[in-house]
């Protein structure tokens, strides 16, 4: 058989089958049931829909500043993060560190957490955590414990992990 | 029913699943099946002393590669999966009834091509012609391992993390693919019928790929699927009764000796070219190349 002919068979196999599931993928994650369920039940929300995202009594109390303290091997101290409202997701960003003493050091902002459901009690999302060195992408939940506080879990293959989040 | 496809599995439930298929299946087919081998190979008069250490060295041999690949595991392969995964990959695929299958699939068909390279490049054959000496037939063959045949095949799979497939799912899936192989080894099952012969890898196809009859020679490289073989032009039917082993026979039972047989008469070969781009090439070109005015080596 040809060279050119197995690498065209090859490629389409792939592209058949990884597509497949990035097209399931896709089309689940854009199905409206899988976010926000209280969306669904306000009445103000289908006029608010179209534009850029809809504003939630429910659920935008998130929105602000929020410390984690760490007390790690790698790690003592505090971050300091943002929840950002974008589009119709949550997004946190580090913000700045503190250490034990209480100094603190400005973060470069990125993006650790993106929380895509969210009903104003518990929520889902992606989190990233920094494990020797190597940044992992793991799911995650989200538990209100009260206004001002959450509490985030995640559990990833053998690795578990809880953090709490405190408002400030 | 792509609500059905698209539903969210948790981890637990994933591992839960390739547990009992990946760990657990040892005990509850792999073993018992073993057995039932070495009872038949009694009822044949065929259960002798050369049997029975050939089985011993090919556990010894995967003891030895699994030392291999768990202490690569740790130190590399699996950090090396994340940091592709995070940096050169499409978007990341949740996981649902549909990922994984594909995962599965895709994992097969990456193992088709790992195994084809490992035949047809110089340093593959030089570690995968230990997992086609033995001159028997049965489940402890499928545990025959060389040397580097747990780090050849990286080439492969991480194409499927930079496709968005979560790296603790491939590797999970590329196990899958080795332990579906493993219930091919064995002289116990004859034909299956038709359309399960069609699609799937069996114990028939699979003999005809450890065969040392010219014609059975780098045919049937399939893991779960044969019709990879059929797609690509190296299927071949089982006809003509199956002689096993290699073409240059190792004549040992030194688990020594098995391990590390093909990397010997690899660099024996090295040895034998001249100039260091024609060294250089017999480790990528078929192993039965030769540079010009040299003797042809072993083939298969
Ligand atoms: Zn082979």
């Amino acid at each position: 058989m040809k060279n050119s002919t197995l690498l065209f068979r090859s490629l389409l196999v792939i592209v058949f089958i990884a597509g497949g599931a990035h097209l399931v993928t896709y089309a689940s994650q854009n199905s409206p049931q899988n976010f926000n369920s209280y969306d669904d039940t306000t009445s103000v929300n289908s006029a608010e829909k179209t534009s850029q995202y809809t504003i939630n009594n429910e659920t935008d109390y998130i929105v602000g500043k929020w410390i984690v303290k760490y007390n790690e091997k790698e790690f003592k101290g505090s971050i300091l993060y943002e929840i950002q409202k974008e589009g119709n997701k949550f997004n946190a960003y580090t913000v700045s560190y503190l250490d034990k003493v209480g100094h603190s050091e400005k973060a470069k902002k990125t993006k650790t957490l993106s929380i895509t459901s969210f009903d104003g009690y518990k929520g889902k999302g992606i989190y990233e955590i920094e494990y020797e060195g190597e940044i992992y992408d793991v799911d995650c939940t989200i538990d209100m414990v009260d206004e001002n506080t959450f509490q985030l879990s995640y559990n990833y293959y053998e690795y578990n992990g809880f953090e709490t989040w405190k408002k400030q | 029913m792509i609500e059905f496809l698209s539903k969210k599995i948790d981890w637990i439930d994933i591992e839960y699943w390739f547990y009992i298929f990946n760990d657990l299946s040892l005990l509850y087919i792999i073993v018992p099946f073993f057995v039932v081998e070495l009872i038949r190979y009694a009822f044949l008069k065929r259960l002798n002393k050369d049997l029975v250490l050939d089985s011993i060295a090919n556990v010894i041999t995967f003891g030895a590669f699994l030392i291999i690949e768990i202490t690569l595991g740790i130190l590399a392969i699996t950090k090396v999966y994340f940091w592709i995964h995070h940096h050169f990959s499409l978007p990341h695929l949740e996981l649902n009834l549909t990922t994984i299958i594909a995962c599965i699939i895709l994992a097969d068909f990456a193992y088709y091509w790992e195994h084809r390279m490992m035949h047809r490049i110089g340093i593959g054959w030089a570690t995968h012609t230990v997992h086609h000496s033995s001159p028997h037939f049965n489940m402890s063959v499928a545990y025959r391992f060389g040397p580097f045949d747990a780090i050849l095949p990286i080439a492969f799979s991480l194409p499927l993390v930079m496709l968005g497939f979560d790296p603790i799912l491939v590797l999970l899936s590329e196990v899958f693919v080795q332990v579906f192989q493993t219930l091919l080894h064995t002289e116990i099952i004859g034909k299956l019928t038709k359309p399960v012969e069609y699609i799937f890898n069996t114990p028939s196809h699979h003999r005809v790929h450890h065969g040392s009859n010219r014609q059975y020679w780098d045919k049937n490289y399939a893991g779960i699927f044969i019709i990879w073989d059929r797609l690509l032009g190296t299927f071949e039917p089982e006809v003509e009764k199956v002689v096993y082993g290699i073409s240059e026979p190792l004549n040992s039972v030194n688990p020594v000796k098995v391990f590390f047989h093909g990397i010997a008469r690899f660099f024996r070969k090295l040895k034998q070219i001249n100039g260091i781009k024609n060294k250089l090439l017999a480790f990528i070109k078929p192993p039965d190349w030769m540079p010009k005015n040299d003797t042809i080596y072993e083939s298969k």
